[in-house]
């Protein structure tokens, strides 16, 4: 199965806590294509309580399989990169939106949907024209007793449907034999 | 199968519903096993007239005086057993729905469970295989058991018959006939075949005489 992968780097932004009990935390807050010459976790801007960490860089993994959810993915209104992280690091950044919003629904993660770099779209445009296979959707039906196409098993069963004896006895020798 | 019976009352049958509960029983005995030699004797022996069952039945006769017993039991394994399945599958589930243990087996257990009839210990093949319903069939007609409980317009032995084997007895007897492995089993499918043709028959004339006595008992 063919595959490409582009590295990007996340950007986090921690804002002061709503209350005296919360902690700060790092959300991821956008995707660079560019990936900066920085150490992951090194602060990038301070803004009075607001600040910027730089979170790492990730691969976004690309799948010929799945290049289908990419076109959904660039059809939307804002073509996303879903990021998903625990305890301030990335763990997997992915374009597929039903993977993301997969990750999503696990409330241990931290799941982030950030616009998508215009040179990151570019690549993923340029691996849909190589890869994608268009398949036209096929919803399944009922098939009547009647049809030739019956999936049942049939009432008398064939001499060529049966299994015969081909080893051994039979002639060839038994399977792993030299 | 079918050995505890809850019929109490045993009233006399007459002699041609003794032969009928003999056929079911030979059908029966066949298809659940393989003849053994002592069978096979007995079934060279038989004779028939010019009828149709008689003639299917000197056929038969004359197959078993030529079989070979082992054969027999290899055309039987080849027939019901199989690797993997065997040529047939002598279910009324699988033939009226095309899957095993289906609603047809279930509509049959609690119809017998009604009857009082369950499978005896050591039988493990479902009720709805044909030797099985053949046997109730033998035991409806010498009068063993007792169908009048079941309701639905399935009372009796025409009404058992005609919901658990009438559907369906005569397309298994059919392909019995034409399997590719069977020999002697072909002279029992043509036996088979024959008979249920006249018991359907034979329902459907009792049943027409049944309603116009009764509606001329209405008028009188």
């Amino acid at each position: 199965m063919p595959r490409d992968s582009v590295r990007v780097a996340v950007l986090g932004v921690s804002h002061p806590p709503a209350n005296k009990w919360a902690k700060r935390m790092v959300r991821p807050a956008a995707v660079m294509a560019d990936v900066p010459d920085l150490e992951s976790g090194a602060l990038m801007a301070e803004q009075g309580e607001v600040r910027t960490y730089y979170m790492g860089d990730h691969a976004v993994v690309l799948h010929s399989g799945e290049t289908a959810h990419y076109i959904d993915n660039l059809r939307a209104a804002q073509p996303s990169l879903w990021v998903s992280c625990d305890d301030d690091k990335v763990r997997l950044v992915t374009a597929d939106p039903y993977e993301g919003e997969a990750m999503a629904s696990d409330p241990e993660h931290l799941v982030e949907a950030l616009a998508m770099p215009r040179a990151v779209v570019a690549t993923i445009e340029a691996f849909i024209d190589a890869h994608h296979v268009h398949e036209e959707f096929y919803k399944r039906k009922r098939v009547p007793a009647t049809s030739q196409y019956d999936p049942r098993a049939p009432r008398i069963l064939s001499d060529n449907e049966k299994w015969v004896q081909t080893r051994g006895k039979a002639g060839l020798p038994p399977k792993g034999a030299a | 199968m079918t050995t505890a019976s809850t019929a109490q009352a045993k009233p006399a049958k007459s002699e041609h519903e003794m032969l009928r509960a003999q056929q079911w029983s030979l059908i029966a005995s066949l298809l659940l096993a393989p003849p053994d030699r002592d069978t096979l004797a007995l079934l060279a022996g038989l004779t028939g007239d010019d009828t149709a069952l008689g003639q299917a039945y000197r056929v038969l006769a004359e197959t078993a005086a030529t079989a070979d017993v082992d054969d027999v039991a290899r055309e039987y394994f080849e027939l019901f057993v199989g690797v993997g399945r065997g040529e047939l599958l002598p279910y009324a589930s699988f033939y009226l729905t095309g899957f095993l243990n289906e609603r047809p087996l279930a509509d049959l257990r609690r119809d017998l469970a009604m009857m009082g009839v369950e499978r005896a210990e050591g039988r493990f093949e479902p009720e709805d295989h044909i030797a099985s319903i053949a046997e109730v069939m033998a035991g409806l007609a010498a009068g063993e058991f007792d169908a009048s409980v079941l309701g639905c317009g399935a009372a009796g032995e025409a009404g058992f018959f005609a919901r658990h084997l009438q559907p369906w007895a005569a397309q298994f007897f059919d392909d019995l006939a034409v399997a590719p492995s069977a020999k002697f089993y072909r002279s029992v499918a043509e036996v088979g075949r024959i008979f249920v043709d006249i018991e359907v028959r034979a329902f459907a004339l009792e049943a027409k005489t049944q309603r116009t006595s009764g509606s001329s008992a209405q008028r009188a």
